[in-house]
Order: structure tokens, then C-alpha cells, then sequence
């Protein structure tokens, strides 16, 4: 081998080793480190998000004066033919199973309870839900025996009204569009209450708020704690009246106005609440000093004088028109009155009701919001981790750290547990919403943390160029010198090849000759 | 369970049925009057709050003005053991402030001290600190509190969390409190006080954990004080918080601000949780002002030279057109409060039986009158209650403003100072004088941080009176307590008990070197220098006062912050040199010195030449 191609090969090698291991040791040993994440699975849970969901309802029928033996067959079939008549945004059904009394009796003593249709022989046909239990009675007559109509009319009550909730978010509309989420505050199972009685004056008023709310209150908050669970607090402000006395120069003061000056910062800021959301109830009085006369926008009918409104996503405010007395007693009476409209205005604000639908009985319908919740936070859950992928994905410098690719394990991890409970016939009772309620929970919580862990962000400002500008001065003239040094050396060529071409022309022959003359070259290796 | 569900939802649903007769009942009865009677019912004995505040306005020497603040407060009881979730417990504020209780309960805050202070108090001219200093803080913003914990790393996980969420209350950089600024004080704030009060703990099985941080020359401002007005009931717009206002608050000597929140039990036996418990919260705002100035500042805002008119000239030196040395302060002055604070007092506080009340303490060469609405009024004692929801002032003159009611001497005068010269090292020196005729029984805390390496061996003391020139360190200091720092997680705790002699002077000194700390480590004006905390002197006799010395400013070594990419460019050059060399030793072609030669000499320029020669002379047929 010649020593020209020692070099070469020389050379090659050092070019070989700087791209080969250089680069990538380079790379990988200032490189972040990026936790695998299950992308395609969390793009196609993305897609459908429902494809492995089957929520299964069961409902036992049972009927006091004759006996169907096969009643639930029929009012399956009947069912079925009623909710495949819409197309399901996600799958639904109701299991009709034959009443079984010793069965719902050992549930019962365990807290399990069941739907149960109860069918009833009156004069007319109708329906009628229990406040209390997750009864619903079907009233039929005899000419509705006779012409087999009875299991359509149970079909169509359990579907169109028992479950109108299902109804209305699987069946007809969108599981995540909120008719009312214009109004009602995004779910959380952890909710503050804040009740504030709001004075534009400083002349002292007490109220007899403890009594009101024991009374009243407290059966409200231990029947909505399946759902969401309440910590309440009472205040009494003075000195702020919304800033609403700046509306006394106005004329023709309308709800707008009242809207627009309104300032409930005040309010908002400074309070240290562990939960995360929080409702409120303002209830103002005018100041006497700069309101005597009251506000003038407030109408007073009968013996109401107060009016309320909500406050989208904030809570109920109530204003009264006329100032107080210094030292005056708000009574139980009255207060009594305004947390009546307040409880009603929860519900509304929570999500569970409309301004035009009321409620249908509230035992089933937060039975039936624990399962909306539940796959609206599946929903939810899902649609953080895409995010979270799509994040990491534009983001290419991003650390993600093993604790995220841990919690995303567990989301999904979770979501299968409760499409388990969800999809199981055998789990229709209380408990086991409740169960799958807690555990989209944690699972929003987990998929929460996953987004917004620490770490990820604070990597993502060490930018790739302040690298590149401290690795500069090294790689950069080591580059150089091994690239200019390789081209050189490959552009060199054979002497052999040289003496070649000389021995084609005369011309150049002559010219060597002259060359050496000179007393120049006869090395092996010719100059370029 | 189900069925107890069951009964209180019927409950529930009764009483809103019951709710709705009720309602339909009422719109057919006779008059609206009657109802409003019913729903609002005036209680004649008055309804009562536990809040309380007052004013006290003393003159100082040299036309200087003490204001001092005070505001009182209690919360509603509450029972310890019950739980938030439980369904019947409900939270109820009246006047205590409800950014504060959540807090305190969720922090497990026994007590809590917080200072912000700024200024100068001279304690040669004005004698005491108002409130005998335990509600003074050092330069800045301190931060002292109570709190109840499993283990200490549970209670300084809950401080801190504490400290972080009083900044955001505060708007002040407490959160800047971490591990290598909190103490936890031994000897100081009184610790044979609580075990006397024996502070309520929740839970039996907790301890409680005293922990001390400060931020030395933490710039204090009006958006400190709006904070603090808005948890007083009274919002700074009725009694005499209407006078606070931080334009001219902050325009003054020395200002303080002090927050003081205890637990108090009812139940004797302080370590159960079973009795009724509430927070009392004390809130100071002191502040001295000097009265010439700020009478001019309202007189000309923008200042100006007087004209030759309005020129005092001290006669009793030359003086003409165009000279004139200003004669000493005047001691004839008159003022009003609404002068110094910029507004007048509106209303009075209507929440407690006890109205808001002002008093002067003054010696007889002063006068303090009321001015109500337009009327002036004089007491015996001095002290003014507003009682009416109209306007006040006081206004007070004063034909000797020297001659000022006599405030108690200072046990003690201490004060410290950085000494040495250099980068690397310094010392610390700390000047206790006892001018009084009793010897005074102390203690000394101070908190050094971790990059003043201190030296205790060379602690060393002088006496300067000769009577008590064989004194020894043992004699002065009876006990002492040293928490060595630990780099960047802790900072290093001295505290002594020790005794100054009658009429002596002592000096404590020692020596300390300076660390370098780690590149980012440094603030962003590195060469400001680093703030030090005020040192705690605490008398434990009889007649208990509390001080602070002034902060200190120490300079560290400032590194020229371009070094790193500095020394990451010139290392990566001679690296890029060393292989370059190699490189080319290696890959470039090896010749004898004749071959060498010879190449040379084809590349020589006359070659070159002669050859472009050769090639004319081809091409042109020679």
C-alpha cells in the first residue's frame, strides 16, 4: 500500500469515528432525557375515545298486583328498539332484570341500591318518580293489559324520563357540550361555598346564619356529597357594597349597567381555600350614607325585596333594595328565603340543571350525573394527555421525566378500571358509581399532574442554540481541521497516474525535462 | 346509611315544600312592615363585636412625632376537633379577617409575628421604643411563628407554606424564606412566657416548633400597608384607620408595622383539643414623623428656595442680604393631625361598645384639642372617644415643642459593626452599653448566613471601664447556644444569656471569613453586597425591652460573571490546537529534508515565474 493511501485511510477513519461516535456520544450525552410515551395508544384513545365503553344500567321490574313473568323480556326488547332508534355518541344500554326481592334486600342492607320500576294498577296510565329512591312507578289500566302496550310504556318511561340525563347527553346531543357550561363551573368533587353578607356601611348586623344553614343547609350538603362535597363559610363585610352606590348618578339603570359596575375582586382575591373551585353567595345592603332611598333598580314585589341573579361560574348574588339599621338582626326568616333560591341556583351552577328543565327526582338525576361525570372526566383526562403528547411532540428540547410517563401509566391504567365498572352488568348499584366517580377523579387528577409537572417546563428554556454556542469553540475548529484535511488529502492523486498523462504529450515531457533542469522533484509523490 | 340519606333529603325537601307554604302564607298577610319587622329586628342593646382600636400621638424632642396605632381583634370560636367535611361545621367571620383563619388553621399557626419596619428609631434622643420594642421589627421584613408539627420536617414544610402564602397576602418577597434563612430561636421570644401560657395544641401527640426568618432592608411600601388596612373591619374608611394613608405614612423617620396573632382556649387543660377555641390578632402601625418638614412639604410640595422674606437668620451670627445662617428649629409649633396624615378622621368605629379613642401624651407646655366638625374641644386626661359618625382632627401646639412628656431611658444601647478590610475576611464587633445603674440580664440572638464562616475561637471581649477590667467572657455570658451553618441549607444560630455590668461598656468580637459563593447564586446586583440581619437583644428583667440593632451590609468577592464562557473558549482553543497538530502529523505526507528542498523549491516564486515564462514563450511557437 502506497503512502498516499495509508493517509487516506487514516484520514477516513478519524472522519468515520467523529461521525459515527462522536456525533452521536455528543448527542446523547447532552441530551434531556424523554420518557417513552405510549403516543399511538393515547392518539387512538384520542380518536374515539369511547370505543371500549358500554355503560350497562340494570333496572328490576317488578309489579304488585299481576304477575308478568315476562315482563323485563319484553320491556328489553321495547328498550332496545327505543335507544337504537338514535345514534349513540357513546354506548349505552339498560339491563330489564326481574325483580328479585331477596337479592335487592341483602343489597340494601350493604348500601347497594338499585333501579327499580315498580308497575302499578290505577285507573290511569302514567308515571311518578320517588324523591327518595331510585323508584320509579308506572301507573297502567287494564285496556293497556290487553292491547300488550305495557312494556312500551315502561320502555319509554325508564328511557325518556328515569334516564333523560343518559338520554340527552349519550343519545341526543354531545357528552361534552354543555348545554349550561356558560353558567355552571367545570366539575370538581371538592367545592367552597362561600356565603357573604355584604354591607356598604359600617354600622355593625349580625345574622342568624349558623341556625339557617343547620337547619336548611346541612340535609342539602349531605345529600349532594355522593356528588360533591361542600365546605361552607360565612362572612360578614362591611364597608363594600359591590361598588353598586356608583350607579346612583344614573338614570334608567338597567341589568346591563348593573353587570358592568359590579366588582367582586374583593371578594375573589385573598382567601386560602385548600379546594380548588369555589362558589359564592353575596347578599348586599345598600349603605345608608350613600344610599338612603335604596337602590333604585331593585324591585321590590310584595314582601320580597330582593332581587337575585347568577353570576356565571362566580355564584349568586343577591341585592337587597333597601339599607339596614345599624344593630339589626337579619333573621332566620329571611334568610331562610334567600338560601331556598340559592340551593335552587346550585344546582344550576353545578351543572346539574337548566334554567327550563327542573329537576326529575334528584336521587336519580345525581345518580345519573355520577355517570355523566364519569366520562365527561374519561373525556377530559384523555384529551390532557393528547395535549401533553402533542406538547412534547412540538417541543422537541422538552425533559419528560419518568414520574410523567408514570402518571400517564396510571391514567390509563385507571380509565380501564372504570370502563370495567362501567361496561359490567353486574355493577349497577350506588356504590359502584361512586366507585367510578372517585376514580375518574384521581384519574383527572393524575392526568393533571402528568401535564403540569415542573420539571418539563423548566428544561424547555435551556434553548438549543446556548448549547450549540458553549460546544462551539471545541467543535468548531476541530471540524475545520479534520474536513479540510480529509478534502485536501482526497484530492491529492497518484503519481502514477501523473507520469500517465505526461507520457501523452510531448509538450509536458519536455516541460518535466525542463523542470528538472531546474532542479526541481523526482519524489514518488508529485506536487499538486 | 342509605336510610339516614333517605330521612335528611325528605328533611331536606320538606323544608323546602315547608319554605314554599310559608312564603304563600306571608304574601296574604297584612302588612309588608310587619314582615320586614320580622326578618330584620333592631337589637336596642346594640350588637357587639370583639374589636377595639386606638390612637396614641406622643411628641418627641426635636418637633419629632410618634403616632401609634392599635387595632384588636377577636375570631368567632371554634372547636379544633371538628372536621371541615363534617356536613354540620360551618366557618363563620365576622371582623376577623378571613385571609388570615384559613391560613393559620390550614398551617396549624399557633401564633404568628410578622414585622415590616424601616428607618431609623434614635434611642439616645427618644428613649423607648413605643410598645417597649416587642413590636418593632429589624430593618425589613421579619417573620416569626408558632406552629404545631409531627415532626420538624412537617412544621417547616407548613412554614413554608405559610411564608408563601403571606407573601402573596402581603405583596412582599417572603416566599423568599427558605431553609438556609429560618432559625429556630432557643433562648429568645420568650420561650419560659409559653410554657407559662401553655399554647393549645391540636393534636397531643404534635410539638410545637418556634421558627425566625428575616429579610434584612426589605424595601417596605403602600402596597404592604393596603393589605393590612384591608383586615381591619373597617377596611382604612371609618375611625382612625382613616387616617392611614401611604403616601405620608411612608414619608417619614422610621415606620413600623406589626401583625401579632395568638390562639387562645378557653378549656383549662391546654393539651386536649376538646375545648373552645379562638385567634386574637393585635395589629400596630407606629410611626414618627418630624413636624417642619412635612408642614413645608404641604406648604410647597415642589421644593424651592424660600424667598428673603421667609428666611430665619440666626442673628446671633452676621447676617445681611446675601448671607444669613439659619437659626436652630423653631420651638414654637402648631399642627393638626389631618396636616401630618394628609385626611381627616371620619366616623368612628361602630362595632364595639368601645369607641375608637385618641389620646395625647403630652406635658403641660402642650396643648391637644378635638376639632369636631368645626368646634374645638379639650380634656382633662387628654384622650378623645369619637362617638359620632362625623369628622375629626386633633390639633395640638406647643409654645416649647422641646419639652415633651418624659419617655423612660433605654436598659441598654447596643450596636454592631462590620470591621476588617478584604475580600476573604472581616470581622464582626457588638457594643453593649449599659448606662444605667443596674447590671441588665440579656439575651443575644443572631442568625448569620452560611457564607460568613465564623470563627467562634476567636470570639473575644473588652471592657472599657476600668472597675471592671477582670472580667472575664464566663462572668458576662452564662449560657450560650451555637448552631454552626451548614453551605447553602442552613445559617449559623449564636445566642447567649448574659449580663452587662452596671455603668460599663463591653465589646463582643469575632471573626468570620467570606465564601465564594456559586455562580448563580448571586442576586442581580451582586455589587450592592449582601444585607444582615438586625441582631435581637432581649432584656429578661423585670421591665422586659426588646431591640434591634441596625443591618449590615457585607461585600463579598464579585466574580467577573463572562469567566465561564471565557475559560470554556480558551480550553476548547487549545484543545482544537493539540488535535489539530496531531491530526495533521498523522495524515500529512512525511518527506526527507532533501524532498523537502526540492518541493520548496518548486513552489519559489522564481520558479513559478520562469515556468509562466516558458508557457508564454511555447504558446507564442519559440
Amino acid at each position: 500500500m502506497s503512502t498516499l493511501s495509508l493517509r487516506k485511510s487514516v484520514c477516513s477513519i478519524f472522519v468515520l469515528t467523529y461521525a459515527i461516535i462522536g456525533i452521536p456520544l455528543w448527542g446523547k450525552l447532552t441530551n434531556i432525557y424523554r420518557a417513552p410515551l405510549p403516543r399511538e395508544y393515547i392518539k387512538s384513545l384520542n380518536n374515539d375515545k369511547f370505543f371500549d365503553v358500554h355503560v350497562t344500567i340494570p333496572v328490576y321490574i317488578k309489579s304488585d298486583v299481576y304477575k308478568f313473568p315476562d315482563i323485563h323480556e319484553a320491556t328489553q326488547i321495547q328498550v332496545n328498539h327505543l335507544l337504537d332508534s338514535k345514534k349513540q355518541n357513546v354506548q349505552w344500554s339498560l339491563e330489564i332484570l326481574q325483580f328479585n326481592d331477596t337479592f335487592i334486600e341483602l343489597e340494601k342492607e350493604q348500601g347497594r341500591e338499585y333501579h327499580i320500576v315498580t308497575l302499578q294498577l290505577d285507573e290511569f296510565v302514567g308515571y311518578n318518580a320517588a324523591y327518595d329512591s331510585k323508584n320509579t312507578v308506572v301507573y297502567f289500566d287494564d285496556p293497556t293489559v290487553a292491547r300488550n302496550d305495557l312494556p312500551f310504556f315502561v320502555a319509554q318511561t325508564l328511557v325518556e324520563h328515569t334516564f333523560n340525563v343518559e338520554w340527552g347527553y349519550l343519545s341526543n346531543g354531545d357528552l361534552m357540550l354543555d348545554k349550561h357550561s356558560a353558567v355552571a363551573i367545570n366539575y370538581n368533587p371538592d367545592i367552597h361555598l362561600s356565603i357573604n353578607l355584604l354591607k356598604g356601611d359600617g354600622s355593625p348586623v349580625d345574622w342568624e346564619i349558623e341556625e339557617t344553614l343547620k337547619t336548611y343547609f346541612t340535609p342539602f350538603r349531605r345529600f349532594l356529597s355522593p356528588l360533591v362535597n361542600f365546605t361552607v363559610d360565612t362572612s360578614v363585610v362591611y364597608f363594600n357594597d359591590l361598588n353598586l352606590h356608583s350607579l346612583n348618578n344614573t338614570g334608567n339603570i338597567t341589568w346591563t349597567d348593573v353587570s358592568h359596575t359590579i366588582d367582586l375582586s374583593e371578594l375573589s382575591s385573598m382567601n386560602y381555600f385548600s379546594e380548588d373551585s369555589a362558589l359564592n353567595l353575596a347578599i348586599v345592603f345598600p349603605s345608608k350614607e350613600t344610599n338612603p332611598e335604596g337602590f333604585s333598580f331593585v324591585k321590590a314585589e310584595g314582601e320580597q325585596t330582593w332581587e337575585s341573579f347568577i353570576v356565571p361560574q362566580w355564584g349568586v348574588l343577591v341585592i337587597n333594595k333597601m339599607p339596614l339599621e345599624a344593630n339589626t338582626m337579619v333573621s332566620k326568616d329571611y334568610l331562610d328565603a334567600v338560601l331556598y333560591k340559592f340551593a335552587n341556583d346550585l344546582f344550576e351552577l353545578l351543572g346539574l340543571t337548566t334554567e327550563s328543565e327542573s329537576l326529575f327526582s334528584p336521587v336519580i338525576t345525581i345518580d345519573s350525573f355520577k355517570r355523566i361525570r364519569t366520562l365527561q372526566n374519561i373525556n377530559k383526562s384523555v384529551e390532557t394527555l393528547w395535549s401533553l403528547i402533542k406538547l412534547t411532540e412540538q417541543f422537541q428540547q422538552m425533559a419528560i421525566p419518568k414520574d410523567v410517563l408514570e402518571n400517564v401509566k396510571e391514567v390509563l391504567d385507571t380509565r380501564l378500571d372504570i370502563v370495567e365498572i362501567l361496561n359490567n352488568p353486574a355493577k349497577g348499584d350506588d356504590l359502584s358509581w361512586d366507585e367510578a366517580l372517585n376514580l375518574s377523579n384521581k384519574m383527572v387528577q393524575r392526568s393533571e399532574e402528568a401535564f403540569f409537572d415542573g420539571q418539563m417546563l423548566k428544561q424547555n428554556f435551556f434553548p438549543q442554540e446556548h448549547k450549540l454556542a458553549v460546544y462551539m469553540p471545541l467543535i468548531g475548529p476541530i471540524t475545520i481541521v479534520l474536513f479540510t484535511g480529509f478534502i485536501s488529502l482526497f484530492k491529492e492523486t497518484e503519481p502514477k497516474l501523473i507520469e500517465k498523462e505526461k507520457s501523452l504529450t510531448e509538450e509536458e515531457k519536455k516541460e518535466v525535462e525542463e523542470t528538472e533542469a531546474v532542479g526541481a522533484i523526482e519524489g514518488e509523490d508529485e506536487i499538486n | 346509611m342509605s336510610n339516614s340519606i333517605t330521612t335528611f333529603v325528605l328533611q331536606g325537601l320538606l323544608l323546602i315544600t315547608g319554605l314554599v307554604i310559608a312564603t304563600d302564607e306571608s304574601l296574604s298577610n297584612t302588612e309588608t312592615k310587619d314582615i320586614n319587622d320580622q326578618k330584620f329586628r333592631t337589637i336596642d342593646t346594640g350588637i357587639q363585636f370583639p374589636y377595639e382600636e386606638r390612637l396614641n400621638v406622643r411628641p418627641l424632642p426635636h418637633n419629632h412625632l410618634l403616632s401609634s396605632f392599635e387595632f384588636q381583634m377577636n375570631s368567632e370560636p371554634f372547636f379544633p376537633s371538628d372536621s371541615s367535611s363534617n356536613f354540620d361545621k360551618y366557618d363563620h367571620y365576622t371582623i376577623f379577617p378571613k385571609a388570615i383563619e384559613p391560613l393559620l388553621r390550614r398551617t396549624d399557626v399557633r401564633q404568628l409575628h410578622l414585622r415590616f419596619t424601616r428607618g431609623f428609631w434614635d434611642s439616645e434622643e427618644w428613649g423607648r421604643l413605643p410598645h417597649d420594642g416587642f413590636k418593632s421589627g429589624g430593618s425589613g421584613v421579619e417573620l416569626w411563628a408558632l406552629i404545631e408539627g409531627n415532626s420538624k420536617k412537617d412544621a417547616y414544610k407548613k412554614w413554608k407554606s405559610l411564608a408563601n402564602s403571606l407573601s402573596g397576602s402581603f405583596c412582599a418577597s417572603i416566599n423568599f424564606i427558605d431553609l438556609s434563612k429560618t432559625n429556630y430561636p432557643v433562648f429568645s421570644f420568650n420561650p419560659q412566657e409559653r410554657e407559662n401560657e401553655g399554647i393549645p395544641l391540636f393534636n397531643s401527640t404534635n410539638n410545637l416548633y418556634l421558627m425566625h426568618a428575616s429579610l434584612a432592608n426589605e424595601p417596605i411600601c403602600t402596597e404592604n400597608l393596603t393589605p393590612l388596612l384591608k383586615l381591619l373591619p373597617s377596611k382604612g374608611k371609618s375611625g382612625i384607620s382613616s387616617l392611614l394613608d401611604g403616601h405620608k405614612l411612608f414619608d417619614s423617620i422610621w415606620h413600623n408595622m406589626a401583625i401579632d396573632i395568638t390562639t387562645q382556649c378557653v378549656n383549662d387543660d391546654s393539651y386536649s383539643n376538646s375545648g373552645e377555641c379562638f385567634y386574637e390578632m393585635e395589629a400596630n402601625v407606629d410611626v414618627v414623623a418630624h413636624i417642619p418638614s412635612i408642614l413645608a412639604r404641604n406648604k410647597n410640595p415642589i421644593p424651592k428656595p424660600l424667598g428673603g422674606d421667609d428666611l430665619h437668620c440666626d442673628l446671633s451670627k452676621p447676617y445681611d442680604a446675601y448671607q444669613c445662617f439659619p437659626s436652630p428649629e423653631t420651638s414654637e409649633i402648631s399642627f393638626s393631625l389631618s396636616d401630618i396624615f394628609g385626611k381627616n378622621i371620619s366616623g368612628s368605629n361602630d362595632l364595639s361598645f368601645t369607641h375608637s379613642r385618641i389620646c395625647a401624651s403630652i406635658s403641660e407646655n402642650w396643648l391637644a384639642t378635638i376639632k369636631v366638625d368645626d368646634g374645638l374641644f379639650g380634656t382633662d386626661d387628654n384622650c378623645f372617644d369619637l362617638t359620632e359618625n362625623r369628622n375629626y382632627d386633633i390639633y395640638m401646639e406647643s409654645g416649647s415643642s422641646n419639652k415633651v412628656a418624659r419617655n423612660d431611658d433605654v436598659p441598654i444601647y447596643v450596636s454592631r459593626s462590620l470591621t476588617g478590610y478584604g475580600q476573604d475576611h472581616g470581622g464582626l464587633r457588638t457594643v453593649f452599653s449599659n448606662p444605667t445603674l443596674e447590671p441588665v440580664r440579656l439575651s443575644y440572638y443572631e442568625s448569620l448566613p452560611w457564607f460568613m464562616r465564623i470563627y467562634l475561637s476567636t470570639l473575644k471581649m473588652e471592657v472599657t471601664s476600668d472597675i471592671y477590667q477582670n472580667l472575664t467572657f464566663n462572668d458576662i455570658v452564662e449560657s450560650q447556644y451555637y448552631m454552626p451553618a451548614i453551605d447553602r441549607k442552613r445559617s449559623t444560630q449564636l445566642e447567649f444569656i448574659m449580663t452587662i455590668p452596671a455603668n460599663c461598656t463591653i465589646s463582643l468580637t469575632y471573626e468570620f471569613d467570606k465564601a465564594l459563593l456559586h455562580f448563580t447564586e448571586y442576586p442581580p446586583d451582586a455589587n450592592h453586597g449582601f444585607e444582615i440581619e438586625s441582631l435581637i437583644i432581649t432584656i429578661l428583667e423585670s421591665a422586659p425591652y426588646q431591640l434591634r440593632t441596625a443591618t449590615l451590609l457585607l461585600y463579598l468577592s464579585t466574580p467577573d460573571f463572562s469567566m465561564p464562557y471565557n475559560v470554556i473558549i480558551i480550553s476548547s482553543t487549545i484543545m482544537g490546537l493539540i488535535f489539530g497538530t496531531l491530526y495533521n502529523l498523522i495524515t500529512k505526507r512525511m518527506v526527507t529534508m532533501d524532498e523537502a528542498e526540492k518541493i520548496l523549491a518548486t513552489r519559489s516564486i522564481k520558479y513559478k515565474v520562469m515556468m509562466l515564462k516558458q508557457r508564454i514563450l511555447s504558446k507564442l511557437g519559440f
